[in-house]
């Protein structure tokens, strides 16, 4: 690469929905493992030899195969010891008691644990390395607050011994992924959608505008959606599909009653949210129910046979994005904006507020660089409705131009492929947190050396 | 392919089969180094050219040298990072020779020359109002981890200040320690700080216009144009009511009506965004108003901002200089170029102008007046001689034809003799040609006069066609 040098930096992006992480100078990550944990009293461990450990990696001491039988004593004795268990394969198989807890909460980190452990996962096992030997590129929120970082910096230096760290906001990062060094983020990821302005390579914070909106509560009405209209979602293990003839299926219940509640549903979520990327579609306007009432509906068919037709909610509730209000059509959903508080906005009132906070200046320019990211911006025709809607309310005097790249793969990584790029730069070399300096200046001096 | 044969004189083979036997039978390797199946392609013949020697191919390609090139995963530090914090990455190693020298990407660490103070630098040259030195300081070290990229700096500041406050305070300060520390004011006069001020008025006032500017939604910007056609059409509606009308001289009153209509269309629309029509119904107005008084004021003044006088009609908005001149053309184009000129040439001679020096109403008013005479009296001077013409001519031949201004109107054709009998006498009274020609043109002036309204342009080569205007009417 021209301006780059290899030095084997691992891009690590922690979401809400999903982590990503692989090595920097690809172009895609090489683990996305979902942000969630599975998480069990000690009570209900089994007393018996458990299975090998890369079913699950202990919370807080690694040697949790040689002390089988005394491991009810020890748990009993480490009363908060519960065992975490973390990955795709580990989550997707059902065990009796197993809470689902994520990582993330309103976009910060709330769990350190099962932070450690997602890390820990992604590492040893995912990538299998040595996380002594590589610098660590670390994507955090754009709102991320100092204590939150030096947290992570302590816990990177002091957990793992790596040479070298550095914390990259995400919309820096997005932006660099498009190739601009000024521009407007919209990153609709899974747990919310945040504007930010980056000019120079420096996020303007204040300038941040936030919604609770994102990929999950999309997800959420639908799943609500599809049981306001008497279609039940029945979670993978809950059934068994045996081809009595060819072509042929017979659905058998399977009953699991210890299953708990959270779980169930981050089945049923799983479910739903491949249905909503299957089949929804951002609509050219704002979303009426007389309009879209004789839609022709899409065909969806479900893990157990079943197949469900997607009429009007393949509109509505993308639409949610751009029309807040619609939530309290859908049963089920009415309380949400009085969680909420104050009333959310719309995605172009959005950018239209964080516009109007940046300096005059630099407004023009943002308008005209306007980046989708996410995996929520993935959906079809989000950027010709947002690019038109914002022509409606934007000044004249401004060029407005929405850009997303044509590929859903790099429209969900952005900030993964962002991270990427700024890490395998040979002019970024000389920018890393060193463990040197953390030792000689302390976790503060991150807020120096990563601004 | 069947051409190419005939070209090379291969006996024709009919049906394809026959065509493949052939090709594989003599596909033996014909070229060497090329497989059969490729050789195939090419239509299994040898080309009418060769392009390529073949031997060549075989040849195995010369090792670019002998040095002997590896891969090495090097550890390295960079000069750009202050901690001794050693990296790995891969090194081209040619010969077992490892590169030297510093990383290759240490160069582009550049950083911006940001002013420092000292304590006592502070105290003696930087105090101020509104900042103190907590601030000030703040503010320095924020510049130097931002490169002065101000608008970063102003996000950064835990304090809300504007972005210009920042640049003033910054640039004053630095100005003020360069020139503390400078032994005379000419060292540093080069330096970029004291070459380029910073205005923070200016500044503050773009931005706010600027702001303003993009503030504004479309829907805003939508009615506002729909405000902005409905008073056009309104002052259009009005300037027809007036031009019906009809006042000949422009009025100071229609002037201070446009320009209340002016102020009214102001009103109307929201956005302050309307610099045009104010400043020019401000401009106008002072224009008329300066007029009046008598006060030497140059006339050749811009004449662009009088609106497009359409005919005799008397404008709204005008320049009276530029309205006399237009009258005074007008008046011109009737009586014809030479009388014009002889006009000037008398005003000329009496010691008048011929251009008015001071345009007030009343001047250009006695002006036209004057004009008016001076054409009066050229006519009645032609008219005389031309009436004494005809008395010598009379006494000369009793019974020449003079034409009157009564003859009635004459085709072209039937004028002829008629013209030649006229020329004919007029040569024959006038021994002096040029005098005859005169008398014609007198003559043809002479009608001038009476009809105001026509102005005969001819062409000077037709002489004829002149005379014969003068004899129709």
């Amino acid at each position: 690469m021209y301006g780059g040098d290899e030095v084997s930096a691992i891009v690590l992006d922690l979401g809400s929905h999903s982590c990503k992480a692989g090595y920097a100078g690809e172009d895609a990550p090489k683990a996305v493992l979902p942000s969630l944990v599975g998480t069990m009293d000690p009570m209900y461990l089994p007393q018996e030899p458990e299975q090998p450990a890369k079913m699950g990696v202990d919370g807080d001491n690694n040697n949790a195969v040689d002390p089988k039988t005394g491991k009810p004593v020890e748990a009993a004795a480490k009363k908060s010891t519960r065992k975490l268990y973390t990955g795709v394969q580990a989550m997707g198989y059902r065990r009796d008691h197993m809470e689902v807890v994520p990582a993330l909460k309103d976009g910060l980190i709330n769990d350190w644990e099962v932070v450690e452990s997602i890390w820990d996962h992604t590492l040893r096992e995912r990538l299998m390395i040595d996380p002594k030997e590589h610098p660590m590129l670390l994507a955090e929120p754009s709102f991320n607050t100092p204590q939150h970082r030096e947290k992570i910096v302590e816990l990177m230096f002091e957990k793992y011994q790596i040479p070298a760290l550095f914390l990259a906001k995400n919309a820096v990062l997005t932006s660099f992924a498009s190739g601009r060094a000024t521009s407007l983020v919209v990153d609709c990821g899974g747990g919310s959608t945040t504007v930010a302005a980056v000019h120079d390579g420096y996020v303007l914070q204040k300038a941040i505008v936030r919604s609770p909106i994102g990929g999950e509560f999309l997800t959420d009405c639908m799943l609500k959606a599809l049981e306001g209209r008497g279609i039940a979602i029945r979670p993978r293990y809950s059934f068994k599909r045996k081809e009595v003839r060819p072509g042929e299926f017979e659905l058998t219940n399977v009953d699991f009653p210890n299953t708990t509640e959270s779980y169930r549903r981050y089945i049923q979520r799983a479910i739903a949210a491949d249905v909503k990327e299957s089949v929804c579609r951002v609509p050219d306007g704002l979303f009426e129910e007389s309009s879209y009432a004789n839609i022709p509906t899409t065909p969806y068919e479900l893990p157990d046979g079943q197949t469900i037709e997607v009429g009007a909610d393949r509109f509505k509730i993308p639409d949610l994005m751009f029309n807040p209000a619609l939530v309290q059509t859908i049963p089920g959903m009415e309380k949400f904006t009085t969680e909420a508080g104050a009333s959310v906005k719309g995605l172009p009132q959005m950018v239209i507020e964080s516009i109007n906070k940046c300096d005059v200046d630099i407004r023009r320019e943002l308008f005209s660089s306007i980046l989708l990211a996410g995996g929520t911006a993935a959906m079809q025709q989000m950027k010709e409705r947002l690019e038109k809607d914002l022509i409606e309310e934007a000044p004249q005097a401004a060029r407005v131009k929405v850009l997303a790249s044509g590929n859903a793969i790099e429209r969900r990584f952005s900030v993964w492929i962002g991270g990427s790029i700024l890490a395998s730069l040979g002019s970024f070399q000389q920018m890393w947190l060193s463990k040197s300096e953390f030792e000689e200046h302390g976790a503060s001096y991150v807020h120096r050396k990563c601004p | 392919m069947a051409d190419a044969k005939d070209i090379l004189g291969l006996p024709k083979v009919v049906g394809s089969g026959s065509e493949k036997r052939r090709s594989t039978k003599d596909g033996q390797k014909k070229p060497d180094g090329v497989s059969r199946e490729v050789y195939a392609l090419t239509g299994g013949l040898p080309p009418i050219m060769p392009a390529l020697d073949p031997s060549n191919l075989k040849k195995k390609k010369p090792v670019d040298s002998v040095k002997k090139v590896a891969w090495k995963w090097n550890q390295f530090t960079s000069s750009a990072r202050s901690d001794s914090l050693q990296l790995r990455h891969w090194v081209r190693v040619v010969d077992n020779v490892e590169p030297i020298g510093d990383y290759a990407f240490a160069k582009y660490n550049k950083a911006v020359d940001v002013v420092r103070y000292t304590d006592e630098e502070y105290s003696k040259y930087l105090t101020d109002t509104t900042w103190n030195k907590e601030e000030t300081d703040q503010l320095f070290d924020l510049c130097e981890q931002f490169d002065l990229r101000f608008i970063i700096i102003a996000d950064r500041m835990p304090t809300t200040r504007t972005v210009e406050e920042l640049k003033e305070r910054y640039y004053s300060a630095a100005k003020a320690v360069l020139l503390s520390r400078a032994g005379l004011p000419e060292d540093v006069a080069d330096h970029t700080l004291m070459k380029d001020i910073y205005n923070v008025q200016y500044e503050t006032e773009r931005k706010k216009a600027l702001g303003i500017l993009l503030s504004q939604s479309r829907q805003q910007e939508r009615e506002d144009a729909e405000v902005l056609a409905e008073a056009k059409r309104i002052q259009e509606v009005r300037l027809s009511a007036k031009i019906a009308e009809e006042a000949e001289l422009p009025s100071n009153k229609s002037a201070a009506e446009t320009t209340v209509n002016n102020e009214m269309v102001d009103k109307s629309p929201r956005t302050p965004l309307r610099p045009t029509s104010p400043a020019q119904a401000a401009h106008a107005g002072p224009s008329t108003v300066a007029a009046a008084p008598a006060a030497p004021v140059p006339s050749v003044t811009a004449v662009g901002t009088s609106p497009a006088i359409s005919g005799p009609r008397p404008p709204r908005v005008y320049l009276r200089s530029a309205y006399h001149a237009q009258m005074v053309q007008s008046s011109a184009t009737q009586a014809g170029v030479r009388t014009s000129k002889r006009v000037d040439q008398l005003l000329e001679d009496y010691g008048c102008r011929a251009k008015v020096k001071n345009p007030t109403k009343t001047v250009c008013e006695e002006h036209i007046e004057l004009r008016k005479e001076l054409l009066t009296l050229i006519q009645l001077q032609k008219q005389l001689t031309w009436k004494e013409n005809e008395v010598s001519v009379l006494r000369e031949n009793p019974y020449a034809d003079i034409p009157t201004p009564s003859t009635p109107k004459r085709s072209h054709r039937g004028n002829d003799h008629e013209r030649v009998l006229t020329r004919a006498t007029a040569v024959g009274a006038d021994t002096d040609s040029f005098s005859g020609e005169r008398v014609n043109k007198r003559e043809h002036k002479r009608k001038a006069p009476a009809r105001f309204s026509e102005a005969p342009a001819s062409p000077p080569h037709q002489k004829r066609a002149r005379k014969m205007k003068a004899s129709d009417s």
